[in-house]
Parts: C-alpha cells; structure tokens; sequence
C-alpha cells in the first residue's frame, strides 16, 4: 500500500488507513495507475446533509492570469476573465477526425473570435491569499464539488487534500454544476439546487473572495418560481452563447440564456400529455428561462451535449435514453435500459457513441450511426453511475489511418469500482452484421446520413433489447477505488478521476505521467501540469442522485 | 391518529380509486413483522383479489371450520369493505389464530418476518389443499394429511405423493428452480427441479439484486470433499452445479439474507449491507430467454441493527404512488424515498432501515385464474 517511490503517497496514506484493502494503484496493458492525490472536504461537515445529496465533480481550467488592468475592487462588478480558447482544437481531435455537421447551435463564428476584454482579475491581493493555503493564486485547474449545503472548489494539482474555498447554501442544497472554459464574460459556473433554483457566477471571482457565500451570483428561478422540482443535471449548451439547459426531477429541461435578467416572468402552458415530448417557448423576450422542454415522465437523471453542441443526450427514470437535436428542437432517436433507469450519459468526442449506465448494472454502448445499442458493457456489482470515454487515450496500434478505431471508455458504479474499457469496432460490428436483414452499414466508409435513410423513422425510441442479442464486452480492468458508492468520473490529460457519493475525490495519474514525476518535489509538479493546460468544463462525468 | 388520518386522506386526495383502502394495523406486542407482511399481501393485487373472491365464494357453503385461511380473508374483507379510505383496524383475530397455530409466534419475542410469510403461503396452501381433497373424495373421511409445522418451504412439493394441486396462492407466487448438475467426467447433465415461493439471496456489501440473483445462479464446483454421485459413471465424481430458474413466478418474493449466523459470535447478525434494487427488474437467470419485467410493489423494511430486536415497517406501491405502512401509521411518501431502504455502505451507520423482503410482480400476461 505504501508506496515509497512516489512522495505523494505519504500524504494519502493517513486516509488509506481508514480505507483498507484499497490498493493505491491499478494494472492496465499500458502500465500502472497510481493514486496521486486525494481531495475531499472538511470532515466535521460530516453526517449533517449526508445521504441527501450525492456528489458530482466539475473539473475548471482557468486561463493564465489576466495583467490587471483596473486596479479597483474585482468583487463590484463581474470580472471578464479572458476567454481564450485553447482546448477546443483537441477535443475535436481526440477522436476519428471531426464531424463536419452544418447545423451548430447558435452562431458558431464567434467561437473562434477570443475575447480578449481583460478587466478585473486580482493579482494574489492580500485578502485572497489570506484564505488560500497552498500556491493559490486564481489560476490553475480547479475541482469543483458539491457535498451537503456546500459547494468546494479544490487545487487539482496541489497535493493538499482540503478545499481552498467553500461556498454555503442557506436556502437549499447544490446539487450539480457545470463550467464553461469559453465563456465570454464573467460567468462561467452554473450551479443546480435541490430546491430548483439556478445560479450563474464567476468562479474567479469566487477565489478571490475570502467569505463562504456565493458573489455577484446571477438568480434564476428564484425560490422555484418557474419549477420547484429538483435540479439534477446542469450543462452549458457548447458555441451556445452563453445558453445553458437544467434538467429537473420532474421530467422537465429548461433553457436559459444567462445574459438576461432572470427575473422576466416566465410562464408555461400546463403539459398536456406527461409521457410526450413537447417544447415550450417563453411568450416573452425578457423571459427567462427562454424555452422548456417536456421530456419524459418521472426525473431527467442526467443530460449531455455532444462536443459540437448539435446533439443533446438525457437518459431519465422510465429507462430511455434520448438524443436531442439541439437547435431544431427534435427527438432523433433514443432506446430503453434492459430494465430500470437510466442514471447516466457521456458522449464519444466524434460524436459517434454514447454510453449510458444504469439500474440493471449495464454499461451500454449506443450508436449514433446505428441508432441502437451496440454492446453491454457486463462487469459491474451495482448500479452504474457515472460513465465516461478517455478522449486522452490512444490506442497503441493506431499511428497510421487504421481501419479499427478503438475507443477507450471508464465506468464507475455503487459497487464501489471503476472499470476501464476497450471497444474495438470490429469486436461489436461482427455479431451485428448478422442481425439486420439486408446489407448492414459499414463502419469504415459512408456518410452518416446515408444509414439513416434505412432506419426508423426520426423520433422512434427503441424498445429494450433482448439480451443474447446485444454483444456483451468486458472489462480491462477493474478496481475497487473507495469504500463508498462512486458518483462519477472524468479522464484529464494525466489522471483519471473518481468521487464517491459522500465527497472523496481520488486522482489516478496515468501509467507514463506518474513515473516522469515521482520526484516529490511538489512546485515542480504542479507547474509541469500547469503546461499541459487541462480540458475544462464536464468531460463526460455524470452522477446518480438521490 | 384522527388527525394522521385526514392528513392522509387529504395526501391520497383524488388520485386514487374510490374503493381503494389504506388502513393501518394495530399492534399488539411485537406484532410488526405480521402487519409488514400483511400490508405487502394486501397490496399484491392479484393474490388479494383472489383471496376476496374464494372468500366470498366459500361463505355460502356454510360455517366453515376457522383456520388462518378464513382470519386473512376475514381481516382483508373487513379492510376492503370499510366506509371510510383510512384508518386503523386490529387484526386480533388473525394474530390470536396465528398464535394458536404456531408456538413460535406465540411468544412476546421479535419474529423473522421471513419466516411468518413462508410459514403463511405454505399454511395456505396446506389448508387449500386439504379443501380440495375432502370435496374430491367425501367418502374417504378425514385422511389425516401430515401436519406442516413450520418445514422448509419447499417440502410439500418434494415430499408430494400424488399430483400436487394447483391453488390460486400457487398460481401467485410459485416458480421453479433446477438445480442442474453436470458431471465432469461424463458430461451428463442432471437436473432436479424444486419450487419455491421466494428466492433467499446472499447478499454482499454495495452490492445489487441483479448481483445477488448472479451470485444465486453462477456456477459451483463440486469437488474434494463434496463429489457428486453419477448415476451415469455409477460413482463419485467432480461435478459443476448451478440453480437457474425453470419458470418465473407471477409474483417473485426475494428475501435478502441479512441476518447471517456468525460462528465466531455464536449467534446472528444482521448485515446492514447496502443492496439496491431497482423498481423494475428482468430475470436473466432463467433456461429459456422469458425476460419478463418485474415491478417492485413492496418492501418489507427491518428497523434495527441486531436480529432480536427491531421493527418492522413496509412500503407498498398502490396506483403508481407509494405508501409507508408503520403499524398504525400510514404516510404517503415519493418513490424516491424508496432509495433510502438501501442499507449502509459502511458499517457503522445511523441508518438501520432495510430492505429486507422485496415483492416484484410480473408485468407480463397476468396471471388470474
């Protein structure tokens, strides 16, 4: 357990000691997984809202600091953090080559323009490095995390496992965030509440304050003005301008745009038929929430944007899975669980594959191309809860334009595990082939659309699948990460993440990074992690609420 | 309690049918695990509608001899026919007879729920049983048929010497296991079926149904020690066993085994165990691909966090809403409430209330007779 080679060990190993039998490290064909750091929060917080709310983690990369140019108070006005795109290139990389889609959301032209605004970032002013502990200096990769009435923000590559700051709800508790690495001005983090109300902020802004409440937050949906159900799963819509959606337990999605005020009135008519898709437009300019959309009856469990932002993907209590196209407001196809619900969805960065993960303790790999389930994902003692594809990963054998893409995905689940995944396409388009009558697609070739033409009718949601005709795939890999049920992952650049329900967040340095930096001198660490500028925002991490 | 019930009704409001009931039941010492599991009965539709209907069917025949079969549709009746939606009955007479009839009930001790259901299905069944044979055959007067004290479940079906009938309490909750044994050395495939009308599950911390119901079927190993006798090769030989499920029951009754006997301890302890289950459910462990969804429509909880002491409380779904059913005390809560049943991740935990029995009904065809 001791691991002696790497200094970092000798930090988590006090609270290994409370987990025993947890290995620090796990095998994979590439080499080891070490457990680098560990992030949790203050333990007396302990007990009092624990079992109400379950933890997500958000992951926010905020750029190299901005020279302040307006040396007055930051905390008056919004501060507009620089919003320069770095990662957007990659992320269209990571796959098999970007889909060229004409539909994207809202004007996409002005991804490319960076705004460059550069107002009212502080410089480590003596009250903000009063309350930080480590080299915090509001710049860095930050974990974002809510547990109880509280939302932490946490030093990704500091080895200190306490937060830097914590935010306190008095009225209800956070229960899911999302970051937006691009936005224009000030706001970038978007926190959901149980009670259903809806917060937009700077995170920056946020550090630099030294006191335990949100600041020069934006409201929405105030005290449950427009829907008292539950928040549950929270994203910002990619190239939206600044739109984001919120799901609720109710089965409802809003949609607002955060430049507006939120107090326009914003009324709905009155859901007719609980188990159709509808779409409800606010009556007025100023409304905000600007759209709602009815999805399914019993809760949206949880929601993503494909990386282009042309498709949304929800999965939700009745056990479907759903994909949205975004701008025209269409069901394009979905399908049931084998049974139960559906607890979460991440999307493949080409935005060729979904998977899911729920209540019948299946991974499930969906097809955009085929639009049904490809494979089950068997491995799992409990329930899923968080799903998630390596966009970092390549596989070894794929320096050329090979015809067998690979994919690597990661699974975590209320048995305590985090599973790691290969989905080689030949593996699941062979036993496919047999199945439908006439010629199968193929995979290597052909526009999409063109297989699209044969299928069902656009809208059409599939029914269970029957299970000897699914191809089922195994895991590479799997390890018991924590002593709790796990809420949720996410791959980075050199780590893969996991949190369990209760707030511990472990970080597992991949097999090449770990060893290039098992010198524990800790500055050298962070800052040569500090180079390779993380992903931002959700990379496909998902939780199961309560 | 009047005002508790009002409170109710005005929850229940107008969502539910006009003649649905929700009635509360008195306690009488330690009576609990008898009222958990009676809520639960009277909530699976199918048995209730057909324990209503032989009830009223069997009443004209005259004065019947009073046995536990007559109590429960006597108790179910009288809740059913109530003017008013809620409220609290005693179900004195069925306890006294239960009582009567059984020593182990008898005492003021806390019972296994578990086992009061399985001693009540095989009671009824025994009692339907010998009905149907005193009206076939009048002349044969009064065969004794061995008394059933309390046996393992499965015995009357094992041991039967005729045809077993099939009674309605069958047609509900009966299915079938096979035990099939193959022998390493020949191949030979053996298979002993045996019915069953629940399924007890091992259960294994942060673990799920799905997982347990894996565990139940997945393959064993007889070796060493424990060979198996070929009829084939006429000798003891390694064999592979495995328990899968020749015919789903209508109604599948799953009790988690919680209170496990620890041999260090010399004495029971109750596994506190998160186990989660889903509110639908398919069997995968079947022989032919049947895939019928289950529904989860109640849950026996076990309050405590020792086997010899505690309380029984149950959840019951009735017209897509979910009830809590705390002896007297009737509550309307939200299917998410159901998730706090789970167990506890760790073991020390201020959380004590377990799913303990879990009731699933098949949405297939249904089952009525």
């Amino acid at each position: 357990m001791i691991n002696t080679s790497n200094g970092m060990m000798s930090t988590t190993s006090s609270s290994n000691a409370q987990s025993p039998g947890l290995k620090t490290y796990f095998k994979t064909p590439e080499g080891r997984y070490k457990l680098h750091y560990e992030k949790t929060h203050p333990s007396g917080l302990l007990h009092y809202a624990h079992g109400k709310t379950v933890t997500q983690v958000t992951l926010a990369h905020l750029k190299d600091k901005p020279a302040p140019s307006t040396p007055t108070a930051p905390s008056s006005s919004f501060s507009t953090g620089s919003g320069v795109r770095s990662a957007a290139a990659r992320l269209l990389g990571g796959g098999n080559g970007s889909r060229a889609l004409s539909f994207v959301g809202g004007n996409g032209g002005s991804k490319s323009v960076s705004a460059s605004s550069r107002v009212g970032s502080l410089v480590a002013s003596s009250s903000s490095s009063s309350t930080s502990t480590s080299n915090f200096d509001g710049k860095g990769t930050y974990l974002i995390f809510n547990v109880g009435d509280a939302i932490f923000i946490s030093d990704l590559n500091s080895q200190d496992k306490d937060p830097v700051k914590s935010i306190h709800f008095s009225n209800s508790n956070p229960v899911c965030h999302a970051f937006d690495q691009d936005a224009k001005d000030g706001h970038d983090l978007i926190i959901g509440l149980n009670s259903g109300d809806v917060y937009s902020v700077s995170l920056r802004q946020q550090l630099q304050d030294v006191g335990k409440k949100l600041v020069g937050a934006q409201h929405y949906n105030k005290d449950g003005s427009v829907s008292s159900s539950r928040c549950t799963s929270i994203a910002w819509v990619p190239g939206g301008d600044g739109a984001f959606v919120v799901a609720h337990a109710d089965g409802n999605l809003y949609v607002y745009e955060k430049s507006k005020d939120g107090a326009g009135d914003s009324s709905f008519p009155v859901i007719k038929d609980q188990a159709q898709f509808s779409v409800a437009h606010a009556r007025y300019s100023k409304s905000n929430p600007i759209a709602r959309w009815h999805i399914c009856h019993g809760s949206i469990n949880s929601i993503a944007f494909s990386t282009d932002g042309a498709f949304l993907a929800t999965v939700g209590r009745d056990g479907y899975l759903r994909i949205f196209d975004y701008s025209k407001e269409q069901l394009i196809c979905g399908g049931k669980s084998y049974y139960g619900a559906l607890l979460c969805c991440a999307w493949s960065m080409d935005g060729k594959y979904i998977l899911t993960g729920g209540e019948d303790d299946l991974v499930q790999v969906w097809s955009m191309e085929d639009r049904k389930v490809v494979a089950w994902g068997e491995g799992h003692n409990s329930w899923v809860s968080g799903v998630a594809f390596d966009s970092y990963w390549s596989s070894p054998n794929s320096d050329g334009m090979g015809e067998t893409v690979m994919y690597r995905f990661g699974s975590v689940g209320q048995d305590t595990q985090l599973l790691l995944w290969d989905l080689e396409m030949d593996e699941i388009v062979v036993p496919l082939r047999r199945c439908p009558p006439g010629g199968s697609p193929t995979y290597s070739a052909g526009s999409q659309s063109s297989h699209w033409d044969n299928a069902l009718p656009v809208g059409t949601l599939q029914p269970a699948p029957i299970m000897r005709d699914v191809p089922k795939i195994s895991p590479l890999v799997a390890h018991r990460v924590h002593t709790e049920p796990l809420s949720g992952l996410m791959f980075t650049q050199e780590s893969v993440l996991t949190v369990c329900r209760e707030g511990h967040i472990k970080v597992w340095m991949r097999p090449g990074v770990s060893e290039s930096q098992s010198n524990n001198s800790e500055t050298v660490l962070s800052t040569s992690l500090k180079e390779k500028p993380l992903s931002s925002g959700k990379v496909g991490s998902s939780s199961y609420k309560q | 309690m009047g005002a508790a019930g009002s409170k109710l009704e005005k929850a229940l409001g107008d969502q539910f049918p006009e003649g649905e009931r929700y009635f509360g039941l008195e306690n009488f010492g330690n009576t609990c695990y008898c009222n958990s599991v009676l809520q639960a009965l009277y909530f699976c539709v199918p048995f209730r509608e057909q324990l209503l209907e032989y009830y009223s069917s069997n009443k004209s025949t005259g004065d019947a001899e009073e046995n536990l079969l007559t109590c429960l549709a006597d108790l179910f009746t009288q809740i059913s026919s109530q003017k008013k939606k809620t409220g609290v009955i005693a179900p004195k007479r069925f306890v006294q007879r239960l009582k009567k009839q059984n020593e182990l009930f008898r005492s003021y001790m806390h019972q296994d729920a578990h086992e009061f259901l399985n001693f009540l299905l095989n009671e009824l069944v025994d009692i339907l049983e010998k009905e149907a044979q005193a009206a076939k055959s009048d002349q044969e007067t009064s065969s004794p048929p061995e008394k059933m004290v309390n046996g393992p479940k499965n015995a009357q079906a094992n041991g039967s010497h005729k045809d077993p009938l099939v009674t309605w309490v069958h047609k509900n909750f009966q299915g079938i296991l096979t035990n099939e044994t193959r022998c390493l050395r020949c191949e030979t495939v053996t298979a002993r079926d045996e019915t069953f009308f629940d399924l007890s599950l091992d259960i294994e911390q942060n673990s799920s149904i799905t997982s347990c119901l894996k565990n139940f079927s997945s393959t064993e190993t007889l070796n060493a020690e424990d060979k198996f006798f070929c009829d084939k090769c006429c000798s003891l030989q390694e064999a592979q066993k495995r328990m899968k499920i020749k015919k789903p029951p209508h109604i599948l009754v799953i009790h988690l085994k919680r209170f496990k006997y620890i041999e260090q301890l010399g004495r029971y302890k109750k596994l506190s165990y998160r186990v989660v289950f889903p509110l639908e459910l398919k069997l995968s462990n079947t022989v032919e691909d049947a895939e019928s969804e289950y529904s989860l429509f109640a849950v026996v909880v076990h309050v405590g966090s020792g086997p010899n002491h505690g309380h029984y409380v149950s959840l019951v779904k009735s017209h897509n809403h979910w009830l809590f059913f705390d002896d007297e005390n009737v509550e309307m809560i939200d299917e998410s409430a159901v998730q706090t049943f789970f167990g506890s991740a760790q073991e020390y935990s201020s959380n004590t209330d377990h799913g303990y029995i879990l009731f699933y009904e098949s949405l297939g065809t249904s089952n009525k007779s």
